[in-house]
């Protein structure tokens, strides 16, 4: 009797907290929060600037989207992790030269003892076979176990959300299946990308174990963003730039000068991965005689050539051919993030008369790991997320906020700020400490082999057909 | 009589106090009805009357009909008593709301007539028939502080007429309009810090044109006095198309990072006197009016007015500096549609030296929804308005107007500058004086 009490009364306070919106109930249509549990991988769990670390974790898409339909903070539980976070977060720690450091430390989990599943079932680097599959971590800086907790002795994401009879789910999965070639330079196959039919399978079982649990009435779901249009993938260009002038540097006949790539020349539609610049750094990839030029090429796992970028297209429209399709059969809200994605890249959006783009470090959608968005960036996929559900569920639930996400006060990782002068022939752009880079391969589900620059082992990862 | 050295004394006076007068408020769009107090007393339904120094801005045609020499002069107060904002999701969000600054604005007017022959009489009018000012309190924290922070326009008219009786009952004026105007915008600029991974405040924009020369237009106006009961009036003034010449200053907000402000400040051209071009296509306006004499001291006219506010595409801002002395060149669409405005006016004379008026206007926004933004936010309008006039001895006339804004709310917004969603309410009083010779 006292707890109920408490219990209300700490519900009205938060409502209370919660301002205007909350005093009337939200129109959510035939859409029902009162549970919602979010499955997906590192997007969904408000992984940002190559962290899992509470300060955005607070502010994932799922939980913006619980409090703006529901009017509550309480009630939508997550993993969360204290700061600096798992592991530390990224951050800008100078400019010119472009020094990207993690914040030394790591956070400790939080939320641990919760007694049932948590709301936000999402692990980072969670493929979609994961979903059905995977119980435990498979390696020390795999974060499943922080999600999972190996609950009734070894239940994966699905069977947990199941376990909730959640009477709301939202879905993002199929971005570890393509996203793991981008960041890896490497598309193959059964090893870092899924094939089409084990994807169509996979979602189609996934989908249905949601729609068939007792308590399910809504699902929304999204597709899958061309993994081109991050700026892990298109910052660095595949010419030859002064870090000083920002401008190109030209050879002798007035041409811009291509890097060097594992094949030669870099050429029309190659791409130069982030973490290249580590390299860079150290003079591969530029040619003898320019700078601090080596001559050598940059690894594989640095560039993305321009028939690895089209196989992981051909992949991605088909994953994303399947979850419009299961969408359609299935009734459920859908969020295009592909298109959104697409045209965010292509033209940037605007707030306020404020520019937002897809632009590494001075864009304000994708943060330090060039992956994964900002706050801003989240609260904005919150809200197409909340106009799908209106969309389809003929709710009015009230779009996030977005002023904090534009001017603050919400902390993202505290920077060191130095007055870095420019370096004297090194063509550095931007620069990962190889810590960094390692952690940030890590927690992107890399392959540990390509993380650590040894040969690929025989066995694929993933059964193939 | 009157002494010629002394009216054009006069006339550059009244000039002088138009170009330190600030701009109008606001108006129908930024269209300023009230060129004469004893109009506006009647909300403006004055075309089919026509009977004061004040008809070379309402009906030229009521030229035609001055029979001996005339002087008008005065202003109207203008002061916005309500001028908010209340923000809306995703930006600025609910709980934001912001207030417009309390101004007050004196735009003037000057009207001479004077018969030359029987059937042929001359005029020369000042009006100030737009005009604009919208300043947000707190400049440096307002939501929509990259939109705009202030913008004022003025806009003020010469406009020498000749009318001509053509029967004892029907007349016809025709004038030439110069129009001299100055434009003023501010504006904040925005960087994202890629320290904070948040928008920081980089700039400020300011860009005030000089005023404008060779802006020329006409109007044309008919009166016919059918009889002692009934007259009617059609009035028409051009559209003005405005090139103006400026410069535009950007100086620098230190976002607290010496790394960041040094890079902002090799992409922004801070503190040099960058010239620019901008340009405003006036509307044309035509105004029909229908005059009752009830009584032989009560009158009653309706007026129907159409602004061609479709004219008003876009704002060109174009930088024409050469590198380092620029920025990139911006359009900022507005695309008006034409509107209409409805008047009612009675003139109730209770003695020879005595008039009372009271009138009625309902006036259409042209602004559509997604073009609501801090710089300009328009809404329908409804005015209520009481005039006084003394007609003999010292002569003078008094128009107060209460104007109420209907509430604008704004769900829908152009890409090219992103969500500001909210509603604007606003309410004025104006209060007109002229005084006639």
């Amino acid at each position: 009797m006292y707890r109920s009490k408490l219990k209300a009364g700490a519900l009205a306070l938060a409502l209370l907290m919660v301002g205007g919106a909350a005093f009337a109930q939200v129109n959510t249509g035939a859409a029902n929060f009162t549970t919602y549990v979010a499955m997906g991988d590192s997007l969904t769990a408000g992984f940002s600037n190559g962290s899992i670390n509470e300060t955005f974790q607070r502010n994932s898409y799922p939980a913006l989207i619980y409090r703006q339909a529901t009017g509550k903070t309480t009630g939508f539980e997550q993993p969360l992790v204290s700061a600096p976070g798992l592991p530390g977060a990224l951050r800008l720690t100078g400019l010119f030269p472009t020094m990207i450091s993690a914040t030394p430390g790591t956070g400790q989990p939080i939320n641990l003892n919760l007694q049932r599943p948590y709301n936000n079932l999402a692990v980072p680097g969670a493929s979609l076979h994961d979903l059905l599959t995977k119980t435990h971590s498979t390696s020390p800086t795999d974060p499943t176990d922080l999600v999972l907790r190996g609950l009734g002795g070894g239940t994966t994401q699905l069977q947990q959300g199941q376990s909730l009879h959640p009477t709301f789910v939202s879905l993002w999965i199929g971005n570890n299946d393509a996203l793991a070639a981008a960041t890896s330079g490497i598309a193959v196959e059964g090893v870092t990308l899924t094939s089409a039919a084990q994807f169509d399978a996979d979602y189609r079982l996934v989908v249905n174990a949601i729609t068939t649990t007792a308590g399910v009435k809504q699902l929304v779901v999204a597709n899958i963003p061309d993994v081109t249009s991050i700026p892990f993938v298109t910052t660095i260009p595949r010419f030859l730039v002064d870090p000083r002038t920002n401008q190109l540097v030209r050879g002798p006949g007035g041409n811009p000068i291509p890097l060097i790539g594992p094949d030669g020349p870099l050429q029309a539609g190659d791409f130069v991965l982030l973490t290249a610049s580590t390299e860079l750094a150290t003079g591969r990839g530029i040619p003898l005689g320019i700078g601090n030029g080596t001559g050598q090429p940059l690894s594989n796992n640095a560039v993305l050539s321009a028939a690895e970028a089209a196989t992981i297209k051909a992949h991605v429209d088909a994953y994303n051919a399947t979850i419009r399709a299961v969408a359609n059969e299935k009734g459920a809200a859908f969020v295009d993030a592909n298109s959104v994605l697409r045209d965010l890249a292509t033209n940037g959006i605007r707030v306020g008369g404020i520019s937002y783009t897809s632009a590494f470090l001075t864009g304000g959608i994708f943060g330090y790991d060039g992956v994964h968005p900002t706050p801003f960036g989240y609260a904005y996929i919150a809200n197409l997320f909340i106009d799908a559900i209106n969309a389809t569920y003929g709710g009015d639930i009230p779009e996030v906020d977005l002023y904090p996400f534009v001017f603050g006060p919400l902390p993202s990782a505290t920077a060191a700020i130095s007055t870095g002068k420019a370096s004297s022939g090194d063509f550095t752009n931007y620069v990962f400490t190889p810590e960094a880079r390692r952690n940030l391969l890590q927690s992107l589900n890399v392959p540990k082999w390509i993380v650590d620059g040894t040969k690929p082992p025989r066995k694929p990862r993933h059964p193939r057909g | 009589m009157y002494r010629r050295g002394g009216l054009l004394g006069g006339a550059l006076g009244v000039v002088t106090l138009v170009t330190l007068a600030a701009a109008p408020l606001h108006a129908a769009g930024f269209s300023i009805f009230e060129q004469g107090s004893k109009a506006t007393g009647m909300a403006g339904a004055f075309t089919a009357q026509a009977d004061d120094p004040s008809l070379l801005f309402y009906n030229a045609g009521g030229l035609a009909f001055v029979e001996k020499t005339g002087v008008s002069g005065g202003f109207t107060w203008i002061h916005s008593t309500k001028a908010e904002f209340q923000g809306a999701a995703p930006f600025p969000g609910p709980s934001y709301s912001a207030k417009q600054e309390a101004l007050s604005e004196f735009p003037p007017h000057f009207y001479w007539v004077q018969p030359l022959t029987a059937n042929w009489k001359f005029g020369l009018g000042i009006e100030t028939p737009f005009g604009l000012t919208t300043s947000w309190e707190n400049p440096d924290q307002f939501a929509g502080r990259f939109l705009s922070t202030k913008a004022s326009l003025q806009a003020f008219d010469i406009n020498p007429t000749i009318g001509w009786q053509v029967t004892p009952t029907f007349g016809i004026g025709v004038g030439g309009i110069v129009r001299v105007s100055k434009v003023e915008l501010n504006r904040h600029i925005a960087a994202i810090n890629p320290f904070t991974l948040m928008a920081a405040d980089v700039g400020r924009l300011n860009l005030e044109s000089d005023y404008t020369k060779n802006s020329y237009g006409f109007n044309v106006g008919i009166l016919h006095r059918w009889n002692e009961s009934f007259s009617w009036g059609l009035s028409y003034r051009s559209k003005i198309s405005v090139d103006y010449d400026g410069s535009a200053r950007v100086t620098q907000i230190s976002s607290g990072n010496p790394v960041f402000d040094t890079i902002v400040g090799t992409q922004i051209p801070f503190g040099k006197k960058l010239p620019v071009e901008t340009a405003i296509d006036y509307p044309d306006q035509a105004s029909l009016g229908l005059a009752f004499a009830l009584t032989r001291d009560l009158l009653l006219e309706t007026d129907f007015n159409y602004t061609g506010w479709s004219s008003f595409k876009s704002v060109p801002i174009n930088f024409t500096g050469g590198p380092g002395e620029s920025l990139p060149d911006t359009s900022l669409p507005q695309d008006w549609k034409n509107s209409y405005s409805y008047r009612a006016g009675l003139r109730w004379t209770t003695s020879p030296a005595s008039q009372w008026r009271f009138g009625l206007v309902y006036d259409k926004t042209p602004q559509p929804e997604e073009g609501v933004s801090p710089l300009l936010p328009d809404a329908d309008r409804t005015g209520y308005c009481i005039g006084y006039g003394r007609t003999t001895g010292f002569k003078y006339d008094i128009g107060l107007m209460y104007l109420d804004f209907k509430k604008r709310t704004k769900n829908e917004f152009r890409a090219s500058e992103g969500p500001f969603l909210g509603a604007y309410k606003t309410q004025a009083v104006l209060l007109g004086v002229t005084l006639n010779y």
